[in-house]
């Protein structure tokens, strides 16, 4: 495939995407917000912001305007923060049409709508061939060339081909499904999870503790996916487990560092506002709370976490509430089975 | 209805002419897929030997099934040339035996005849001129009327109503000529061609046969094949995208859109073809009825969940012609008998339409549906790509048949009756609360406090533009709608649904009522009940 391609968004992974593709011989754009860092990042080869010690392939082209960098472009990669999206999204849209390919890699929902990113791009845009690539992507490892891999979920199966060709190559590897639903919510939720690995880890809890919350936590994203549509075994793939490990073991995971600073006594503000980037899990948290309560789905780690984030609980009560009120309200006293989801 | 536009003219009048053309293209386009290899013939006569003798094997003594039976055995061993012979025959016989026919004559004869025969039956005592005005009284057709109108003459329309009852392509195809459209070709059961009088003008008027006991794909292929050729030639169609008659009277949710994609085909082969006016425009009518004939027949067979064993019911109401009758005089004393909601045009893709016929993005944003279907420039078929638009398109008419449900008088009161007897017996599952003795009665009060909340309730939901409120609904008083409920309810169905009693309802039939109670599901009505202190 030859047609343009252009990823929407300079963070520390769209600048990654970019490089992956610029890697496999395709010219690409990439747009970034600040017409300064897009001009510096073309000069230099370097995003001075987000990867600094990192020299990026010659074929990237920055801008700052989305008109430009959708023009030629028949495959776009949308990597920005979710609260983004739509703005991003709604004048991008004035540029396409029906016959361009869109993938994002934003892992967040929509607070008040509980709308998935991709349902934000449709409502958005006149495109279609929509998809989401997603999975165990901690940007910096994928840079320094560690053999890595993500999933393409899309009902089109061209924009999993259109996907896949970009960005494939020896140390990245790239799946394909169907299950959007599944593998939009999987990205989204381990974010939550990963803050509560974060606190347990700041707390000194060890490893049993971690296993339990990825394990529970694990069920918790599955039982809110199914409640959506999404197929329970797509959880059981990169885009759920797999995520959820990289992000729940890695120091190097924004989400992770917020519930283990959190633990270590650090406000909240003071923690987004040192991060330099977004963690999504904070507003994910705080989505996804709310939208349980409401449709009656048990999340009680989301809950705990919630409690940590925004009802000012100390993170010990909320863990160990874990375990107190651990128990499906609508049951009466028989303990939950493990491996039940529903 | 206002009085009768003029007419526009319609492709269909030249389906005669064209008949043995549209026959030749169909099976030189499916001879030409499945000649491609000598292994999909071979799949195509497997296919249909297989399914051929699996539904004929139930009747022993049919001379066809060991014919298939010996098919089926010495495939193998025939040579290229007869397995492409047999393939011919097999799809000229089955495009013959589903392609239509369309007699003008007939035509004239049955759009005088029908308004007045029909009006005859409802009321022969005002035997006079304003005849056909009487039956336009009972039939409204509303919504997006002009906007069909206007698609109709610039491309090709499908229509995908809900489907109630057998009567519903009778009553949609005269509100077609009321609203000065030429009439639509439709696929009808090839069962509904058993009975004489019915069969004579669906033979005649452009009707095309669907034989629903076929299961194999060659013939599959043919019927879409044939939808396809007629809507790329301008033939309007007419579709019930339900598969059936709604057995629970519940909204259509679930589609079957074979025939639906056939929309889709026809727009990539005349963009292909480089046709002047290459679209089609897919429109979607709700039919919503205050009492439906076959309704005790539909909900048995919901009930006994053999829906699918009895996929084909032969002895329902529209087969006696007694109950027609019946329900045809009973329909002359109710002020609106109907209503057919024409909802807003959608694209093959799902997106809307405006009233000029531009597809129109989510934002508002005109679209160039071309960009959908071309592969480097140039428009492609892509099986995979066009089975999820179509899937779009469907969630698309899904969502138009909720939002243009108009709400009646029978179903709204038969939703609070049957709610609140289920309020009465909380722990009774629904076949236990079905099999009730008929001598459950709710104080009138109740039933008008529940009424009053579901009514509040609906017009926040039509407020937020989920739903259609009808005339009664909207104009009369609480009081007065049961009223008129029950007299409905006690008018033509073999027994009366519920009776007033003193100052209570008594529920006769908890089942029909459960019929009617079901066309307002899944709009969350039952909370306005729920937390209310309505219960007896």
């Amino acid at each position: 495939m030859t047609h343009g391609v252009s990823v929407i968004g300079g963070g520390s992974w769209g600048t990654i995407v970019a490089h992956l593709i610029a890697e496999n011989g395709h010219p690409v754009k990439l747009y970034m917000r600040d017409a300064d860092q897009a001009s510096e990042l073309t000069a230099t080869r370097r995003n001075r912001r987000y990867l600094p010690e990192f020299e990026l392939n010659g074929r990237i082209l920055a801008t700052a305007s989305l008109e430009e960098a959708a023009r030629d472009a028949r495959t776009l990669i949308l990597m920005v923060p979710s609260h983004s999206l739509r703005p991003v999204a709604r004048e991008l849209g004035d540029h396409l049409d029906g016959s361009h390919v869109l993938i994002h890699g934003v892992k967040g929902i929509e607070p008040g709508t509980f709308k998935r990113m991709s349902q934000v791009l449709r409502e958005e845009t006149p495109c279609r061939k929509i998809g989401v690539l997603s999975g165990p992507n901690l940007a910096k490892e994928v840079a320094a060339g560690h053999p890595s891999s993500s999933v393409i979920a899309s009902a089109f199966q061209e924009v999993i081909d259109a996907g896949t060709q970009l960005l494939k190559c020896k140390t990245f590897r790239v799946y394909g499904n169907d299950d959007v639903v599944g593998t939009e919510l999987g990205g989204s939720l381990k974010n939550i999870m990963a803050i509560a690995a974060g606190l347990a880890h700041g707390l000194g809890f060890g490893d049993n503790t971690k296993a339990l919350l990825l394990t529970r936590g694990l069920a918790e994203m599955t039982r809110l996916g199914t409640h959506h549509g999404a197929q329970p075994q797509t959880f059981a793939g990169l885009s759920g487990i797999g995520d959820l490990m990289a992000t729940c073991f890695s120091p190097l995971s924004r989400n992770f560092q917020v519930g283990y600073r959190l633990a270590k006594g650090e406000a909240l503000e003071a923690i987004t506002s040192d991060l330099n980037q977004v963690a999504e899990g904070v507003r994910t948290t705080g989505t996804v709370a709310e939208h349980a309560r409401h449709e009656r789905i048990y999340m009680p780690i989301t809950t705990g976490v919630y409690r940590v984030l925004f009802e000012g609980a100390t993170p010990k009560e909320a863990l160990k509430g874990l375990l107190d009120v651990g128990r499906n309200p609508n049951e009466q006293d028989a303990p939950r089975r493990d491996i039940s989801i529903l | 209805m206002t009085p009768t536009p003029t007419p526009i003219p319609g492709r269909i009048f030249q389906l005669n002419q064209e008949r043995a053309d549209i026959v030749r293209e169909v099976v030189a386009r499916e001879y030409a897929r499945k000649a491609a290899s000598e292994g999909s013939l071979e799949l195509a006569i497997n296919d249909t030997a297989y399914n051929e003798i699996a539904r004929l094997e139930s009747s022993r003594k049919n001379p066809a099934l060991e014919k298939w039976r010996e098919l089926y055995r010495t495939l193998g061993k025939k040579p290229l040339a007869e397995k492409q012979a047999i393939v011919k025959r097999l799809l000229e016989e089955a495009a013959l035996d589903i392609v239509g026919n369309f007699d003008p004559r007939v035509y004239d004869f049955a759009t005088r005849i029908v308004p007045y025969g029909l009006s005859y039956i409802l009321r022969p005592q005002h035997r006079g001129p304003n005849l056909t005005s009487r039956l336009a009284e009972r039939v409204q057709a509303t919504g997006h009327t002009e906007t069909l109108r206007r698609l109709a003459e610039k491309g090709t329309v499908i229509l995908v109503p809900t489907h109630s009852s057998n009567l519903d392509s009778v009553v949609i195809g005269y509100a077609l000529f009321e609203l000065g459209l030429p009439p639509f070709t439709y696929g009808a059961g090839k069962n509904l061609f058993t009975n004489f009088l019915l069969s004579f003008f669906m033979h005649n008027l452009g009707a095309y046969k669907v034989d629903r006991r076929l299961t194999y794909t060659l013939y599959k292929d043919v019927l879409k094949a044939y939808s396809t050729v007629l809507l790329e030639r301008g033939y309007h169609s007419l579709f019930f995208p339900g598969g059936g008659r709604s057995r629970s009277n519940a909204v259509e949710s679930k589609l079957k859109l074979g025939l639906v994609g056939t929309g889709l085909a026809a727009y990539i082969n005349n963009l292909k073809a480089g046709k002047p006016n290459p679209e089609v425009y897919i429109v979607p009518a709700t039919l919503n009825y205050n009492l439906v004939l076959e309704a005790e027949t539909l909900i048995d067979d919901q009930l006994a969940k053999v829906g699918k064993s009895r996929y084909i019911i032969e002895d329902d109401e529209s087969a006696q012609a007694r109950r027609i009758w019946d329900f045809v005089r009973q329909m002359d004393k109710l002020d609106t008998s109907m209503v057919i909601q024409f909802g807003e045009p959608l694209d093959p893709f799902g997106n809307q339409v405006d009233e000029h016929g531009v597809s129109r993005d989510m934002r508002g944003r005109p679209l160039d549906l071309r960009k959908y279907v071309e592969v480097d420039g140039v428009p492609e078929h892509r099986a995979q790509r066009d089975a999820e638009y179509t899937r779009e398109l469907g969630a698309a008419i899904v969502r138009s048949y909720r939002q243009n449900t108009v709400v009646l008088t029978t179903p709204l009161v038969a939703f609070a009756l049957f709610e609140l007897a289920k309020w009465h017996h909380p722990d009774l599952d629904l076949f236990q609360l079905l099999r009730l003795p008929d001598d459950t009665a709710l104080p009138l009060r109740t039933v008008y406090e529940a009424v009053d909340r579901l009514r509040a309730k609906l017009q926040e939901i039509a407020d937020r533009g989920d739903i259609l409120l009808g005339q009664d609904v909207l104009r009369m008083s609480t009081e007065a709608l049961v009223d008129k409920a029950l007299k409905i309810f006690g008018m033509y169905h073999k027994r009366p649904l519920a009776v007033r009693v003193d100052d209570a309802v008594r529920l006769v039939d908890l089942k029909v009522l459960l019929y009617y109670h079901n066309r307002l599901t899944g709009y969350g009505l039952e909370s306005a009940l729920a937390s209310t202190e309505v219960q007896v």
